[in-house]
């Protein structure tokens, strides 16, 4: 694969795993994000993090078709052990007197976030919903943010050299400074996760909240998320992957969350658990070829004690847990010194409560 | 198509016309000649211009680093220059349909700038922007810092008249009395601002002055000293940019200068531009 510049890997990698089937875009995350960071003169149109609700929902307009279809069809060569792409990435695609395939989006492209995107796929005749599960008809819920990827396109674009990767830990910034606001990186990124300001003249994304994540605390979008469907970390590379490190054991490991648009080539590092219900020949052109792999792993929680321990650490504290173990029905999540930040249990009790109360001669509607 | 083509053809020929019967010679000469004027002014529409002749320079593609600018766009840009007390002033004018002075996503604006080789030397830098050790002096013009200078209030709202903006923190009541609190507010969420990138503004000028070793190595120069105005009309735009003499030059020790040409209609920013190579700069 080729990139602009050597290969250059941080001494640790910035990351994060979004489990797609628990997300209810009640959108805590975009106004967490907004009112921390892009709530200035030039921002209004501006979601560093945003969730969409896909196969309608864009945001900017089209963002992933416009690529896809410059970047035309493309292939994975199955055959071995393990997917190989034969295709294109869009370094590899660059046309003449260019750096990376890409586009700008206009102004009125991010004008329809979120606007009539709740639409299923597939006609719904009479009875259809209660009977079958969704095989004519699903949508579901993508939360986006910067990928911070390996090989940031933005990164790429920058004539001028604006856009750094941190050594430290991988997370990608502009460098805001120096930026002159040409917009190459927002034409470069395929995620259109770069925004240009008018008012400051420069382009601006999501900073990982690396205040934050200095202090070992996940960012705003992640603590704030009221579905609990993320979990920020590091990741190692696969050979250097760790089973008590989480993101290496969900992404590496189980192979249960997959990377947005492998294709592309950038190795983004923002990992998605697929959803469940939506056909893998939509999914399997987003995340790559381990969808229906990932699908089944992720079902297979239900008797996978660690799998299922782990997932249930999300959103479980505020604290990066960059280790964690499970010893019998208690699953802890630890910091690099093994300090333990928090513990919870596999399965929290239920409680079933009796639909007719004796004492208030009443039947209520059941609930646990 | 065809109707506004043979309305542009009719214009010329009137233009042609007038121009012949009122007189009106334009004067071109081979090199850009910096007259000794009794003036310098900082208005394209001032007389003082009349008396200088014009360099008509042809515009390239900067095809040399990538991003590239592959197709050629606007043409050439006619140029004149008068000196006067130690100040050197150049007048750029290009034709351009479209005024493009309000900044946005996929919305680069017009843009015009003058490099001189910071040192006059035999042997010039590099015309694409220098080279290492060999550094050029760029004075950069944009329309839409033009338009802020000229009064355009700083705000979505100015761009957008109709846009719904929900809440700025920085405008919340409590602060509405306590001026210092409000600004540290806003800049919060404005890093380029806070840290101080003469591209954020404000805007004294519509030029930014700059120094260069290469392309990608532009930096803020360590004095602003340009200042001008840019003028937009049905034809294009005229821009003066008036700056210090290059040190040691007269009229026996000439120097080299080079223009380019950003359209905001053709996406054109940063390396993708028109741009000419070294022109001799002579002191008549």
């Amino acid at each position: 694969m080729s990139y602009w510049y050597p290969e250059a890997r941080p001494q640790k990698q910035f990351a994060a795993v979004f489990d797609t089937n628990k997300c209810i875009a009640c959108q805590t995350c975009t106004l967490a994000c907004k009112t921390t960071w892009t709530s200035g003169k030039g921002q209004e149109y501006m979601l560093w993090n945003n969730v969409e609700t896909k196969p309608y929902g864009f945001y900017p307009l089209a963002w992933d078709l416009n690529l896809l279809d410059m970047l035309g069809g493309q292939s994975w060569d199955e055959s071995g052990e393990r997917p190989v792409y034969s295709g294109s990435t869009i370094f590899e695609s660059a046309p003449a007197g260019e750096r990376v395939l890409g586009w700008r989006p206009a102004e009125e492209d991010y004008a329809y976030a979120n606007v009539g995107e709740d639409d299923c796929a597939g006609q719904v005749d009479g009875g259809t919903s209660l009977e079958n599960s969704h095989d004519m008809a699903w949508f579901y819920y993508m939360a986006r943010i910067c990928n911070h990827c390996t090989y940031p396109a933005c990164l790429a674009s920058c004539p001028r050299g604006s856009i750094y990767k941190r050594p430290e830990d991988g997370i990608v910034l502009v460098d805001q400074g120096r930026c002159r606001g040409y917009q190459e990186c927002v034409r470069g990124c395929p995620y259109k996760k770069v925004f240009y300001n008018a008012m400051t003249g420069t382009s601006e994304k999501c900073i990982a909240c690396f205040p934050k994540m200095e202090l070992g605390i996940q960012p705003q979008c992640f603590v704030n998320c009221i579905g609990k469907i993320r979990m920020a970390g590091y990741l190692n590379t696969p050979e250097n992957a760790r089973e008590d490190n989480p993101l290496d054991y969900l992404i590496h490991i189980k192979k249960v969350a997959l990377p947005l648009f492998p294709q592309f080539g950038l190795e983004p590092n923002v990992y998605y658990i697929p959803p469940v219900h939506v056909p893998t020949s939509f999914t399997g052109q987003m995340f790559g070829p381990g969808v229906a792999k990932a699908i089944e792993t992720y079902r297979s929680a239900a008797t996978d004690a660690d799998l299922a321990g782990l997932l249930g650490l999300f959103g479980s504290s505020e604290r990066v847990m960059t280790r964690w173990r499970r010893i019998g029905e208690t699953i802890t999540g630890l910091d690099d010194d093994g300090n333990v930040l928090v513990s919870v249990p596999l399965r929290e009790p239920v409680h079933i409560r009796p639909a007719f109360d004796p004492v208030q001669q009443v039947t209520r509607m059941n609930c646990t | 198509m065809r109707h506004v083509f043979l309305i542009k053809m009719l214009t010329a020929a009137i233009a042609l016309f007038l121009s012949a019967n009122c007189g009106h010679t334009v004067v071109t000469t081979p090199e850009v000649h910096a007259i000794a004027a009794d003036r310098i002014t900082l208005d394209p529409d001032d007389s003082v211009w009349e008396s200088a002749p014009t360099h008509i320079a042809k515009l390239i593609p900067q095809d040399l680093v990538e991003p590239r600018q592959m197709a050629p766009t606007t043409a050439e840009v006619r140029v004149k220059a008068i000196t006067k007390d130690g100040q050197i002033a150049f007048r750029m004018e290009w034709s351009d349909d479209t005024q493009n002075d309000a900044p946005g996503p996929r919305k680069p604006v017009d843009a015009a700038a003058v490099q001189l080789p910071a040192v006059i030397q035999a042997n010039a830098p590099a015309p694409q922007m220098g080279e290492q050790g060999m550094t050029v002096e760029i004075a950069y013009w944009r329309a839409d810092w033009q338009a802020s200078v000229n009064g355009r209030p700083d705000g979505i709202r100015a761009l957008h008249p109709n846009a719904s903006v929900d809440h700025h923190p920085y405008e919340a009541k409590p602060l509405e009395n306590n001026e210092e609190a409000r600004r540290r507010a806003e800049l919060r969420y404005a890093p380029a601002k806070a840290l101080g990138n003469v591209r954020s503004g404000p805007w004294e000028v519509a030029f930014e002055d700059l120094i260069a070793e290469g392309p990608g190595t532009l930096t803020p120069a360590p004095a602003r000293h340009t200042s001008g105005i840019g003028k937009w009309s049905d034809t294009g735009w005229a821009v003066v940019f008036v700056r210090p003499i290059p040190n040691g030059f007269s009229a026996t020790r000439p120097t080299q200068v080079a223009f380019a040409v950003w359209e905001g209609t053709h996406g054109e920013a940063g390396s993708r531009k028109m741009r000419t190579g070294w022109i001799n700069l002579l002191a008549k």
